[in-house]
């Protein structure tokens, strides 16, 4: 049995068109996941049902062993944390200090518990030095960052990135991909919703959605090779692969294609 | 980005920064109280006199205190002048005729476009409209040649006049210094966490605390992202030729409103992604949640109770006897 199990999923607004339609996916513990789709493919609906924000219409969501229903959600969001893509509208707290500890207070945590669990986690996100400052002094990518302390506070070990990185600068964009990457390597199962195909290259399996249905669902060199998947769901390639597809059909040019190859995904 | 002051607090040491925010509520609010109990001119005096010693023991900025008067200064001047107007109890201290005549009609303009001049280009804006209000006065009561307007008519200042408004305007210079002590020495995020917790007990009347500081509380942390929206909006209906500043009020009032649309639209889609993500992050309203912040009462708050205490049966003992 797999980690998150998602079963004949279906999400809709309206009684018409499917947001969500028809979803069958499993992700092991442990994982990260890139989901690459254009606007309104359903992407965002789909971090929002995991959570337990929407309801579905049809389907399970079983996440370590647990189905999602109205009585399960609560425990559900203990193993399961979302990033949002506004900074600014997922700061609860009046400082740092008192976002860390908003999810902890409501699972009930003893206070003393709290204060270490907060120095802790924001020793790892680095924003120990910060803890009694003001959201409005901190920049984007630092309130991202105090999100993720957020939720690993409340030890949950899958974190769902809703285009987290999409409303920063390059150069906190760049800082928060090192963090998930640690957190990857630290076991946590991650879910990354983006736009940005070369933030996607980073993940072990892409999911590919195409209006409420998944497109493609592969290991990420796999789906690379695949020039198809990407032109018919409208999503572009990096350069570099886009490059290598086209060499590829002449064997040639063999030793530069693997190059290339090799760039664009240890980039 | 620059940060938003809200309220009056300023960071600092000393005796009432220690005080635990339930302790100053209360005892701001029994004080109030005894203040009100005070019935004679000395006991006043008294107590205006024990509320600055206190601002001294505090170590807090005087300057700071007759700032926050500011505001209602015009208040007082209103009050003292209709007190001693309209109160028409006790012995006549002073009485005499006034005049109203063309002189004093062309006295009355000439003070009055000093007064807006003189407020124009100094600060003080309050001394020159008290001076203002002594010259209509003056003008009044001595310009009695030219062309009569108004008949003569008397005008006379009682005892209890002159008693009753000192009396209300060191209540309220009271009232107000230590409403100021209390905001200027606690944050709002204490005040707000004061406030649940005093009004816990009136969950068994349906009143829900908690929900209601949180409130708050959300609503102290979101002022300055809203007051940055506010700019941006701004700056983009300027960068479109806009003007806030000049215009008719009518100009003003149109233009107030192209700002206010997007800000609600804005706001409202704020509130439902942050409703989003408190409840992924288990919120769940009316449950029971653990606090990171504690409030603990020491010495100092067990003492400035009793203090506050005592001044308030202090008082009712003074107004039975």
């Amino acid at each position: 049995m797999s980690y998150i199990e998602i079963q004949k999923l279906s999400y809709s607004y309206n009684e018409k068109t499917n947001v969500l339609d028809d979803i069958n996916i499993d992700i092991e513990k442990g994982e990260w996941i890139a989901v690459l789709g254009h606007n309104g493919s359903g992407k965002s609906t789909l971090a929002k049902t995991l959570v337990g924000l929407l309801e579905p219409k049809t389907g399970d969501i079983t996440i370590d062993g647990i189905t999602l229903g109205e009585e399960t959600a609560y425990e559900i969001r203990k193993k399961i944390g979302i990033v949002f893509q506004n900074p600014d509208n997922q700061f609860v707290g009046v400082t740092v200090k008192d976002d860390i500890a908003f999810g902890m207070e409501n699972l009930c945590v003893p206070r003393e518990e709290m204060l270490e669990k907060i120095n802790f986690y924001a020793k790892k996100v680095n924003m120990l030095d910060f803890l009694d400052k003001e959201p409005a002094t901190l920049s984007g990518g630092q309130k991202q960052r105090v999100a993720i302390a957020g939720i690993l506070a409340m030890q949950s070990d899958i974190i769902i990135f809703d285009e987290a990185t999409s409303m920063l600068d390059p150069y906190s964009k760049e800082e928060l991909i090192q963090y998930i990457k640690t957190l990857h390597k630290d076991g946590l199962t991650i879910i990354m919703i983006t736009h940005d195909i070369n933030e996607a290259l980073l993940a072990d399996r892409i999911l590919v959605m195409n209006k409420g249905k998944v497109f493609a669902f592969q290991e990420t060199e796999k789906i690379m090779k695949d020039k198809e998947t990407f032109t018919s769901s409208n999503l572009e390639l990096p350069v570099a692969l886009e490059l290598a597809n086209s060499l590829a059909q002449d064997d040639k040019f063999k030793e530069i294609r693997d190059k290339l190859w090799e760039y664009a995904l240890t980039k | 980005m620059k940060s938003v002051i809200i309220g009056q607090y300023i960071p600092g040491k000393g005796l009432f920064y220690k005080l635990d925010p339930r302790t100053k509520i209360i005892a701001v609010f029994l004080l109030m109280v005894s203040v009100f109990l005070f019935e004679r001119i000395e006991q006043l005096l008294i107590a205006l006199g024990v509320a600055t010693l206190l601002l001294l023991v505090g170590k807090i900025n005087i300057i700071r205190v007759i700032k926050g008067l500011k505001p209602i200064m015009i208040l007082l001047i209103f009050t003292f002048i209709f007190q001693i107007m309209l109160n028409k109890q006790g012995q006549k201290v002073v009485e005499h005729d006034m005049y109203f005549t063309l002189f004093t009609l062309l006295f009355l303009v000439i003070a009055f476009i000093l007064w807006r001049v003189m407020v124009k280009i100094t600060k003080f804006r309050f001394t020159f409209f008290f001076l203002f209000v002594i010259s209509i006065y003056l003008t009044l009561r001595y310009v009695d040649y030219g062309q009569t307007i108004i008949q003569p008519f008397n005008f006379a200042i009682y005892e209890d006049g002159i008693t009753m408004s000192i009396f209300v305007v060191i209540r309220l210079l009271i009232i107000i210094t230590l409403s100021t002590v209390l905001t200027l020495t606690t944050k709002p995020t204490d005040l707000t966490q004061g406030l649940e917790k005093l009004m816990h007990p009136l969950k068994k009347i349906g009143f829900d605390s908690e929900s209601f500081a949180l409130i708050i509380s959300i609503s102290l942390r979101y002022i300055p992202t809203i007051f940055d929206e506010a700019n941006k909006i701004m700056m983009a209906q300027a960068s479109r030729g806009a003007d806030f500043s000049e215009g008719k009020l009518k100009d003003k009032l149109r233009q107030v409103i192209s700002l206010l649309v997007p800000m609600f639209i804005i706001a409202f889609i704020r509130s439902e992604e942050l409703a989003n993500a408190m409840e992924s992050r288990n919120f769940v309203p009316g449950e029971p949640r653990t606090r990171i912040h504690e409030l603990t009462m020491s010495y100092r708050d067990t003492l400035a109770t009793l203090f506050s205490f005592s001044v308030l049966i202090l008082s009712i003992v003074l107004k039975v006897i």
